[in-house]
């Protein structure tokens, strides 16, 4: 079976779809037609100063590195000032063509901070285009800088201000932990003192930046040499070159907006955030700009600021944050420099680094304000032990002075200065806290002596302490046995020495006692007292009392020989040495060195019943011993007494001269004098009569010739008053110092003719009596001498006797009687005398009576040499 | 089913009832739609063919105005970019006294395309309204065109050698530029228009031109 193809029709196509193909072209033809005019692309004009580095038709215009334009061509403008350059744009930069748009010259730029442009080294420079907002606009003056702002860059532009540039450039980096996180753009003065800088932070970094952000800069190298080596930082090559900021945030705040303004601080120190506010003080001194705030070794702060006030120096200064707590209305701030002192150099690092600020914290709310002080407060006054010493002068402990407990430092002396009285040193002592409760009640201090040398007879040590002590001194506590505890500002002693303490400690044990003295007997305070040449006690005091014109002794004498003073105690001042020579050979007694040498007093008993006196020092021990009595005689001024002279009756001694002082007047002498102590009572009776004894060499002999080795004396002449005294005034003749049994009378001249104290009475050639005084009688016309007849010549002489002068050799020539010499004896021819001669037995009836008186004949009578009468003894 | 009745003397395939297959070149009767060995649609001939061809000329000429009026290089030298139509390349040569490479430029590009196509416009009128055109020289500029064709290529090959070989950025770069494509479709098209254009259709004619071609339909 055969199958049929059906045949296939086809219908003959009119068009071929191949047509299509045209059909594009010409569409795709036209679209490219209209497209290429569309974007043929804007006629700009800009007007450059000056068209250095565009050149026609190579220089394009870029916008974010996409070629928006390109110079078609350049002429010089009408006024010949600069030059139009031609730009023909892309179509699609007509958006930014306006008026604010702004187009600068892009060139290779190479500089530290980093080489811009570098495309424009192949591509040639180029136009950089900013659009900006405003009416569209076709003719432009170009900028001569990049503006502030980066084009198209999202990012950060924030405005910092500084005193001065520094190194800072525009291109200088920011840093964001040695991170270069942006530049500085632009800079310009505002107004005449600071300098506005804008910076541009990238997009990725704008974060970072918060509102009260740190800025300082980083530029060069910071070189930090201290003692403990030597820091060099720096950023960043380019930083040290080219300069650069860094900055700091805290994590909590708040992110800056775009134009946030900032300061400069010169270095990161300054610019660490903190607490601020100033310090005041009086200058400048070691403060400045960057001083370190420390706290117990730790900088917590800076200075970051310092400007002169009307007053003074204002710093402004700031306290890290993390220490900012430690402010408060109480706390101090205070200068310290290094420390140099013999006892080493403190804190040397300071005498290059500079002093630094120290800081005590307080309470309460803090201030903007404090005070900058001088020295350190007393910071722990509160647990400060404050005592104040008392010294007799000072040894040469200066303030600062070390006060010491075994050698270990436990405080220092704040004040030395003289007390109100200016009798004494007076000092504040701080103890430290820790150290507060060794200083009980009787504590008490003593200078350290930074060289000690002591000598004994077991050889010779020497102690020397460190430097300090020789130029500051230093006081070493010696705690007392007290069990309480010092309370604040206590009032201790300082004593010179450690034997001065415990003398001072003895005398406490003492009891006292005043002597009283003519004279300040050599003594001193500290002058020993002795009993048996042991030292009891010492002489505290020595002091004129002019009430009794004498010398106030005080004395105190330990408590354990209290027993030894008693009634019969008497207290003489010892010589240094005691010779006491005689037949019976040479006693030496030498006072112990020291009381030789400070002079010293000994305490004596007397004879258990005798009673000394307590209240007088005796010049010697035997004018102790022989409880002498003082007496004050005044004699004329030319007597020539002398000290030691002794005072006698009837030859004996019963006193002794202590001493002549010539008296104001000059005519006069003041004479102290004993009188010992048995005889006293007879001689200080209100009539009692001194008078000088003194060599009297004459023809009828020498009177007192003792007087010629010894010098005159002084004798007395007890007096029968009851009425006693001690002052007496002496007479320079001697007193007649009549014996009981002397026969007394008077003898009348009219001249005084040879006769002289002491010339004989002779009776038959043997001397009966003598002449004991004479005067002129008070009428004037008649010479009175005072005679006395021994007592067992007494019967011989009675009322008719008659009394002739025998002086002398009487040559009688009578042209016819011849010569005749008559004379007395060898005495009466030198020293005259006087004859009598009675002429009637003596009888109870014609005896003399105690005034009677007799003239004194010229010559003898002849018959009274027949007189015999036969006289009976009436013993 | 018989064909109808066919003119005795007719030396041509078509006159025997035969046909040839285009691609494996077997000899079918033409009464066959599709070739017994590779079964590929047979055509006795190809009439749209010159419709494709003329569609195709005719966007080739188009591109020609492009490829001519936008730059076909962008060459860069130190940062300087130059962009260069083909008629701006050979004048910027001949400025360099390059006069050679100029005349080469010249025909290679501007010449043999507008040659090309004007031979083609020539041919597809001939065809298609029986232009009296001696078949000697038809044949003539044929060959000349068909040689002379591919030459046109030499200048995207230079293009194309030229970007791939000269880039170094702003130092000297070159790029083509967007005539280039529009040149190439322009080279492309004319060759396409010349190879789909069923060229029996021109041996009907230049044999028609002896006797009546009055055979111009047929299935």
């Amino acid at each position: 079976m055969t199958q049929m193809e059906t045949p296939k029709v086809v219908k003959k196509k009119l068009f071929s779809p191949i047509w299509l193909l045209p059909l594009v072209a010409i569409i795709l033809g036209f679209w490219l037609g209209i497209k290429s005019i569309r974007e043929a692309g804007i006629e700009v004009r800009i007007h450059f100063p000056s068209a250095t580095g565009i050149d026609v038709g190579k220089t394009l215009v870029r916008y974010r590195g996409l070629t928006v334009g390109k110079v078609v061509d350049i002429g010089i403008d009408d006024e010949l000032q600069g030059v139009n350059v031609d730009l023909k744009m892309d179509y699609r930069a007509d958006p930014f063509l306006n008026e604010q748009t702004k187009f600068w010259l892009v060139t290779p730029k190479a500089s530290i901070t980093g080489v811009e442009g570098l495309d424009a080294l192949f591509s040639g420079n180029y136009i950089a285009i900013q659009p900006g907002g405003g009416q569209s606009q076709f003719f432009f003056e170009a900028e001569t800088d990049a503006p502030a702002m980066l084009p198209g860059s999202d990012g950060l532009v924030i405005e910092l201000t500084a005193d001065t540039l520094g190194s800072l450039n525009v291109g200088s980096q920011i840093f964001y932990r040695q991170i270069p996180v942006g530049k500085i753009i632009s800079y310009h003065l505002e107004g005449s003192r600071q300098i506005l800088l804008s910076a541009f932070i990238k997009t990725q970094y704008t974060h970072l930046v918060k509102t009260d952000s740190q800025f300082w800069n980083v530029s060069g190298l910071h070189i930090n040499a201290s003692l403990s080596g030597i820091e060099i930082k720096a950023e960043s090559l380019s930083s040290i070159l080219a300069g650069g900021l860094s900055f700091s945030s805290a994590d909590g705040s708040k992110r800056a907006e775009n134009g946030h303004s900032y300061r400069i601080y010169d270095s990161q120190a300054l610019a660490q955030g903190g607490i601020e506010f100033t310090l005041t003080a009086t200058q400048s001194n070691a403060a400045s700009t960057g001083t370190a705030i420390v706290f117990r070794g730790i900088n917590i702060g800076r200075i970051t600021d310092t400007h002169l006030t009307d007053t003074g120096v204002e710093f402004t200064a700031k306290i890290d944050k993390e220490y900012a707590q430690l402010l408060s209305s109480t706390s101090h701030f205070w200068l310290e420099g290094a420390d140099i002192s013999l006892s080493g150099i403190k804190h040397a690092e300071r005498l290059i680094t500079g002093s630094i600020i120290n800081f005590s914290p307080g309470s309460g709310e803090p201030k903007q304000q404090y005070p900058l002080l001088e020295i350190a407060p007393d910071q722990d006054a509160q647990s400060k032990l404050l005592l104040s010493l008392t010294a007799e002068n000072n040894p040469g402990i200066g303030i600062g002075a070390e006060v010491r407990y075994k050698q270990l430092a436990i405080g220092k002396v704040n004040s030395v200065h003289l007390n109100q009285a200016l009798t004494g040193v007076e000092y504040q002592i701080e103890i430290w806290p820790e150290f507060t409760n060794l200083v009980n009640t009787n504590s008490y201090f003593i200078p350290e002596s930074a060289l000690s040398i002591q000598v004994s007879l077991e050889g010779i040590s020497v102690k020397t302490r460190d430097l300090s002590t020789l130029t500051k001194g230093a006081i070493s506590l010696i705690q007392g046995s007290s069990r309480t505890v010092a309370k604040n500002h206590a009032q201790l002693a300082l004593f010179l020495s450690t034997d001065a303490a415990d003398d001072y400690f003895d005398r406490l044990n003492q009891f006292t006692l005043s002597l009283m003295s003519t004279d300040g007997a050599g003594l001193s305070s500290g002058s020993p007292v002795y009993y048996q040449k042991m030292q009891i006690g010492q002489v505290d005091k020595v002091n004129w009392n002019s009430t009794n014109e004498n010398f106030d002794i005080n004395i105190s004498i330990r408590d354990q020989f209290k027993p030894l003073v008693k009634t019969n105690s008497v207290f003489w001042r010892n010589s240094a040495i005691t010779v006491n020579a005689s037949l019976s050979g040479i006693e030496i007694d030498v006072a112990p060195i020291q009381g030789a040498l400070k002079g010293s007093i000994t305490l004596g008993l007397l004879d258990d019943e005798d009673i000394g006196s307590q209240t007088h020092l005796y010049e010697s021990k035997s004018l102790a011993l022989a409880q002498a009595k003082p007496i004050k005689l005044t004699f004329p001024a030319d007597v020539k007494l002398a000290a030691k002279a002794p005072i006698r009756y009837l030859g004996h001694k019963v006193g002794a001269v202590e001493r002549v002082t010539l008296n104001k007047d000059l005519i006069s002498v003041s004479i102290d004098a004993y009188l010992y102590g048995s005889y006293a009572q007879h001689f200080t009776q209100e009539d009692a009569e001194y008078f000088l004894v003194d060599a009297q060499i004459s023809l009828a002999g020498i009177r007192a010739p003792e007087t010629l080795i010894t010098g005159p004396y002084i004798g007395v002449k007890p007096g029968v008053s009851t009425q006693m005294r001690t002052q007496f005034i002496g007479k320079v003749t001697p007193v007649i110092q009549a014996k009981k049994d002397w026969l007394q009378f008077t003898l009348e001249d009219t001249n005084l003719g040879s006769i002289k104290v002491g010339t004989p009475i002779v009776f038959r050639g043997i001397i009966i009596g003598a002449i004991d005084a004479y005067q002129l009688a008070d009428t004037g016309n008649s010479v009175q001498m005072f005679a006395h007849i021994k007592g067992e010549y007494r019967h011989l002489v009675n009322q008719t006797s008659q009394f002739w002068d025998l002086s002398g050799i009487k040559i009688d020539v009578g042209f016819f009687s011849g010569a005749k010499i008559e004379t007395g004896s060898l005495e009466s021819i030198l020293a005259g005398g006087v004859g009598v001669v009675t002429e009637r037995q003596t009888m109870t009836s014609n005896m003399l009576t105690s005034d009677a008186s007799f003239t004194l004949h010229k010559k003898l009578e002849a018959k009274w040499l027949t007189w015999a009468p036969v006289q009976l003894s009436q013993k | 089913m018989t064909s109808p009745a066919e003119p005795p003397r007719k030396n041509q395939g078509k006159d025997l009832g035969l046909t040839l297959c285009p691609s494996c070149q077997q000899l079918m009767a033409h009464k066959k739609t599709h070739c017994s060995r590779c079964g590929s649609t047979l055509a006795f001939r190809d009439y749209s063919s010159l419709q494709k061809s003329w569609a195709l000329l005719i966007t080739a000429a188009i591109l020609l105005i492009p490829a001519n009026i936008y730059p076909i290089t962008i060459f860069t030298s130190q940062g300087q970019t130059r962009h260069d139509t083909i008629f701006t390349g050979i004048t910027h040569l001949i400025d360099l006294d390059i006069l050679p490479i100029a005349v080469i430029l010249f025909t290679a590009s501007i010449l043999v395309p507008i040659l090309k196509i004007g031979g083609l416009t020539i041919y597809l009128l001939a065809i298609s309204f029986r232009l009296p055109i001696s078949k000697k020289s038809l044949m003539v500029g044929f060959h000349v065109i068909e040689w002379i064709g591919r030459w046109s290529m030499l200048d995207l090959f230079v293009i194309s050698i030229t970007a791939a070989v000269v880039n170094m950025g702003q130092l000297l770069d070159a790029k083509p530029g967007p005539a280039a494509t529009a040149f190439a479709l322009v080279i492309l098209l004319t060759q396409v228009a010349a190879k789909v254009l069923d060229t029996r259709l021109l041996w009907d004619r230049l044999e028609s031109k002896d006797d009546t071609n009055g055979n111009t339909k047929s299935s």
